[in-house]
């Protein structure tokens, strides 16, 4: 089936849904740790359509036969996959389309609502501490126009008071959500552990610090977050990290919604 | 599983086309039920107790309420016997739903604001102004709200209309590159990604003259051919009431 390489940033985000769903399914790839907050994934990595205009932005790439994989969810599903059904993903149509469901909630509303405040809070003052021609090289490799946008915004920390406003109630409305689902005292959103508790954790880990008050009453969802935490396959996924704090670690993500 | 399926659609194309054709291609037969959204069908308080964001299409399936048009034919696939829509093959899986997810949230989006642009917003405008307000009130969806006053009021910006402008183009050129690398759209087989991406892109010889032809775009023209012929096209576009439909027969005449 052709070996398997990953390129991966800090435990964040889709880099931490990637590699734990790497770790979950046991399966064997060598780990290339490359700094996505720097842009590295498109000089450091194969590219390949898929990668460069991948619209989760700066996540993992995964190279198997020759192609750049890109899209932390879809990646997920390929390895469960790979693996011949690591559990990832429940095997019933109707179980299924919701864990979908759930997850195009997570990619649509709540990734693009995490990354917003997410480089606000962290990325402008790493990249302002590049040099203007650093940080041209930077841009330079990067062929999807607007996802280079973002990189400049991101630099001049041109952030939209609005849409900062939209992005912390999105990411209320995501926790709430979270509560909601866990209420009835399930360990895991879809019953059985999955990819949505994967995606859903990676986005929102780095939200407890910026949002606090988002998960001032969330007990489920707090105490959901810890146990997400302490699975060996998120466990071995953020012992990958090089940094501190790899909630901290943010690289331009998906765009927010221009239609609705 | 026996139980009966009813669908809730509009015109066979973007959204609603893609549970129609995939549900075609399995032979499922179905209760359809054409929602007019120029009558804005879908933000009637029945359909919202289906549907509460008020998009088309909805599909019933039993007991069961099923939303999103590739989640649903993602379950469709799973869930009835008949033709597999989507590879064994694990790397073709995964380049199938990149490929359904970057026309879902990338270059759909654009295609929509150019059709409500041209085509939505005239057909609703006519309507008495305080029906149309009030139809807007309905709306679940805050950000829909404005993409429906805009198209209404033609009021959509230089600049979003130049994006969704530019991202079309370029969303046609990766299609004709990817029809150069796959027989079909990210695989060599037929799947839910050729359903999905065709109903958005069947008139774009015809539509889009200047960006996909027999001379500029020959592998999306070989692709619209091949998929054009299938009875399950065939059978679905009898479903169509508006002009859309007519126009696909206008393509076919281009192509064949
Ligand atoms: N992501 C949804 C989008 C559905 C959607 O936007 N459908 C359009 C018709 S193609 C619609 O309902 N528009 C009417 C409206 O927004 O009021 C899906 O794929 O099902």
């Amino acid at each position: 089936m052709g070996m398997m390489t990953l390129y991966h940033g800090e435990p964040n985000g889709p880099s931490l849904t990637v590699l734990a769903a790497l770790y979950e399914t046991g399966l064997d790839a060598d780990l290339v740790p490359i700094d996505l907050s720097l842009g590295e994934r498109h000089r450091k990595a194969p590219l390949g359509v898929e990668s460069a205009m991948s619209i989760e932005g700066e996540g993992p790439v995964l190279e198997v036969n020759g192609e750049a994989m890109a899209d932390s969810v879809f990646l997920a599903q390929y390895l469960d996959e790979r693996a011949g059904g690591a559990g990832l993903q429940p095997s019933d149509p109707l179980a299924h389309w919701e864990m979908m469901m759930w997850c195009r909630y997570i990619i649509e509303r709540v990734a693009p609502a995490a990354a917003y405040l997410g480089n606000r809070a962290h990325g402008t003052a790493r990249l302002k501490n590049l040099d203007g021609p650093a940080f041209d090289m930077l841009t330079d490799a990067i062929s999807s126009v607007d996802l280079k946008q973002r990189w400049i915004d991101i630099r001049n920390g041109d952030f939209d008071e609005a849409k900062v406003a939209d992005s912390a109630t999105k990411i209320s409305e995501a926790v709430d959500k979270l509560e909601e689902r866990l209420a009835d005292g399930r360990d895991w959103l879809m019953g059985d552990f999955s990819i949505a508790d994967l995606e859903s954790y990676a986005w929102l880990a780095g939200m407890v610090s910026i949002l606090p008050s988002a998960f001032d009453r969330a007990e489920n969802a707090t105490a959901w977050m810890v146990r997400v935490k302490a699975r060996p396959s998120v466990a071995a996924a953020l012992a990958c990290a090089q940094s501190d704090d790899p909630t901290t670690a943010w690289a331009p993500g998906p765009e927010i919604n221009r239609w609705g | 599983m026996t139980e009966q399926v009813a669908l809730y659609h509009w015109e066979p194309n973007a959204n609603s086309g893609k549970p129609m054709l995939a549900l075609a291609e399995k032979g499922v037969a179905y209760e359809s039920h054409y929602t007019d959204l120029l009558s804005f069908d879908q933000h009637k308080p029945e359909y919202l107790k289906m549907n509460p964001n008020g998009t088309i299409p909805v599909m019933k399936h039993g007991d069961r309420v099923l939303t999103e048009s590739t989640a649903i034919m993602e379950y469709v696939n799973e869930a009835f016997d008949g033709t597999a829509l989507m590879p064994e093959d694990v790397q073709a899986r995964w380049r199938i739903r990149w490929w359904m997810k970057f026309m879902d949230q990338w270059l759909g989006p654009s295609f929509s604001m150019l059709g409500w642009s041209m085509f939505v917003g005239p057909s609703v405008r006519q309507k008495d102004p305080a029906e149309l307000d009030a139809a807007i009130e309905r709306i679940p969806l805050p950000e829909r709200r404005t993409a429906w006053r805009k198209a209404i009021s033609g009021n959509f910006s230089d600049a979003e209309m130049a994006e969704s402008k530019r991202r079309v183009a370029l969303g046609v050129e990766m299609l004709e590159a990817e029809l150069g690398r796959h027989d079909y759209v990210a695989s060599d087989e037929y799947s839910l990604a050729d359903i999905n991406w065709f109903n958005s892109t069947y008139s774009l010889p015809l539509g889009q003259p200047d960006l996909a032809g027999k001379d500029r775009t020959p592998n999306i023209m070989r692709w619209l051919k091949q998929v054009y012929h299938r009875p399950a096209v065939q059978e679905t576009w009898t479903k169509g009431r508006t002009d859309l439909a007519s126009r696909y027969r206008l393509v076919m005449e281009e192509i064949d």
